[in-house]
């Protein structure tokens, strides 16, 4: 990890409120791995609001051009900040962060869900997947045609997946765990990877009750400070193996953790 | 002739720089190679910051607050983002004391950091018994800081310093265990730190760390729930500089003990700022998180200011401004 800056190349609108932000940074694109992310700081020079950088997980990564990205949902005053920002503008990140996504030599098949900004570090996964002779399943749900174009970038990338939205303005309508609650027993030798909000993820894992020989890991989401595992911000509930849970890091001990052992209260 | 850059910091006319400037901090029996601290909770060890920047440049790394046993936290969210501050809630979380001892010390020394070590207990017995497990590894450190905005279970839960009398009982009982320079950490949620200042110093501590967070509270106006798990976190950031600033301030005029200054350091110009009005020493803590390098960059520009000033010392600007 280190304390970077990058020249932006692009701050591609994809959607209301949904953009992808390119930068150009050589020691990003030599040393991410799949499911990392930068902790951005979303303010120019001396301001002091917002204070704290926001994680985003790396998107895409083009190592020929040496350019990253990520893509992201304008929420509040940092995505604000990053909207507003053009081509040539200097990115101030720290990168990459977290532990990062390692394929399962065992496993052949695997099916990725992503909710809503969750599928950004899915879409990552799975070009690493595919790259790496795996089957990639890819479900996506979310609320309405905000991710239209981003379907674009998904093709490039898998060829076999399913689109959800709730009120059906693409894909098929409907939301993609009742999908799973439906159809999980023909997935029975895959791998599921979900990201996604809380809610998703806690369906999910209450889904898996049922199928109990099916590994599901989960990456996590949670408000962060440092990003580089010192302040204890980020802390999600973990099951211990001998009873009990522990708090771990999503910034440094994840962002992926086991989704059966997640504690959500 | 040797060219001189008037761009250089440092130049005045007739006044070229022929030194560098002494950034050592006195005070007590405490010696610092300068007067920046990082602040206990904000910098874990100082492992994961090395990577940014050589952490033996502080004046010390302050450890993360250990307690006898480990603690496991408080439940998420455990952060809340405040205009120009953060909210916490992290609820003390911690490997005990044996980590430290064991393991981390010995990670930090590989860093060739300064240590000081930060500890709570729950009540006099607790942070006497954690006195007694750093006994062996006094040598390694160059201070113990005791935080006492940390709940006393004998009290009820109330902090240590809502009664200025345990501080005094406390801070004596450790000194009694251990020789070693302490400073008792503050908390500004009592009104004055003034009261529990002159208790520390009584109870034999050498400094005091002025001031710990603010306490406060954010809720969702969507959700009617609160944005903390726990509802109450504490305040940092520059938000809380000011009266930060005037608790060091006030407590310096009274000339009482020395004074390590802390709370919403940003720039040099804040380290500055609170070296002047009586701090013998700053600390940074919330910077830490968005900007992993500003220890270093604080040092430089406090080193940057003393040349332009033409000033030999820091110690000749600290108090200035009372």
């Amino acid at each position: 990890m280190k304390l970077l800056q990058g020249e932006i190349l692009a701050n591609k609108k994809y959607g209301e409120n949904l953009f992808k932000l390119e930068v150009f940074s050589p020691y990003i694109c030599r040393n991410c791995l799949p499911g990392q992310f930068v902790n951005v700081k979303c303010a120019f020079g001396r301001t002091l609001d917002p204070i704290l950088r926001r994680p985003f997980s790396i998107y895409e990564i083009d190592k020929k051009f040496n350019v990253f990205s990520i893509l992201y949902l304008v929420k509040g005053k940092g995505t604000d900040f990053l909207a507003k920002l053009d081509k040539g503008d200097i990115l101030d990140f720290i990168g990459p962060l977290g532990e990062g996504f390692k394929a399962d030599e065992e496993i052949k098949n695997y099916l990725l869900l992503g909710g809503g900004i969750g599928v950004a570090p899915l879409c990552i996964i799975a070009k690493e997947l595919v790259e790496k002779g795996k089957n990639v399943f890819f479900i996506a749900g979310f609320k309405d045609e905000t991710f239209f174009v981003w379907e674009r970038d998904l093709i490039k990338i898998v060829r076999n997946y399913k689109i959800f939205t709730e009120n059906g303005s693409f894909g098929q309508k409907g939301i993609p765990t009742v999908y799973l609650k439906e159809n999980l027993h023909r997935y029975k030798d895959y791998k599921l990877l979900v990201c996604g909000p809380k809610e998703m993820l806690r369906s999910v894992q209450g889904i898996l009750k049922s199928f109990p020989g099916i590994p599901a890991e989960a990456l996590m989401e949670e408000r962060m400070a440092c990003g580089v595992g010192v302040c204890m911000g980020c802390a999600v509930k973990i099951k211990k193996s001998k009873g009990g849970f522990e708090y771990k890091k999503v910034c440094s001990d994840g962002p992926i953790f086991n989704l059966t052992e997640v504690i959500f209260d | 002739m040797t060219d001189i850059n008037i761009y250089e910091p440092g130049y005045e006319p007739g006044h070229e720089p022929s030194y560098e400037p002494d950034l050592s901090a006195r005070f007590g029996s405490i010696y610092l190679k300068n007067p920046v601290i990082s602040c206990s909770g904000t910098f874990a060890g100082g492992i994961e910051y090395n990577r940014f920047f050589d952490v033996s440049k502080l004046g010390a790394v302050t450890t993360k607050s250990f307690s006898l046993k480990k603690k496991e936290g408080n439940p998420s969210p455990r952060i809340w983002e405040t205009a120009c501050g953060m909210l916490n809630s992290i609820g003390l979380q911690n490997e005990g004391i044996e980590y430290f001892v064991e393991r981390q010390l010995e990670e930090i020394n590989n860093l060739g950091a300064d240590i000081i070590l930060s500890i709570f207990g729950e009540d006099v017995e607790e942070f006497k018994k954690i006195a007694l497990k750093i006994n062996p590894v006094l040598k390694h450190l160059k201070a113990v800081e005791l935080n006492y905005s940390c709940p006393n279970v004998k009290a009820g839960g109330m902090a240590f310093c809502a009664v200025p009398e345990n501080i005094k009982a406390v801070t004596s009982e450790i000194k009694s265990v251990i020789d070693i320079p302490l400073i008792a950490k503050l908390s500004p949620n009592f009104g004055s730190v003034i009261p529990c200042a002159i208790k520390a110093k009584e109870g034999g501590a050498d400094a005091v760390s002025v001031i710990n967070t603010l306490t406060g509270t954010a809720f969702d106006i969507d959700t009617f729930k609160p944005r903390l798990a726990n509802i109450v976190g504490g305040l940092s950031g520059p938000a809380i500089k000011p009266v930060a600033l005037l608790q060091v301030y006030q407590l310096a005029k009274e000339k009482i003990i020395p004074i390590i200054g802390m709370g919403g350091i940003y720039s040099w110009q804040d380290a500055v700022e609170f070296l002047i009005a009586g701090a013998n020493a700053v600390s940074i803590g919330t910077v830490n998180f968005s900007e992993p390098d500003a220890g270093e960059k604080i040092i430089s520009g406090i080193n940057d200011f003393l040349v332009l000033k033409n000033i030999s010392s820091v110690n000749d600007i600290i108090g200035k401004a009372l």
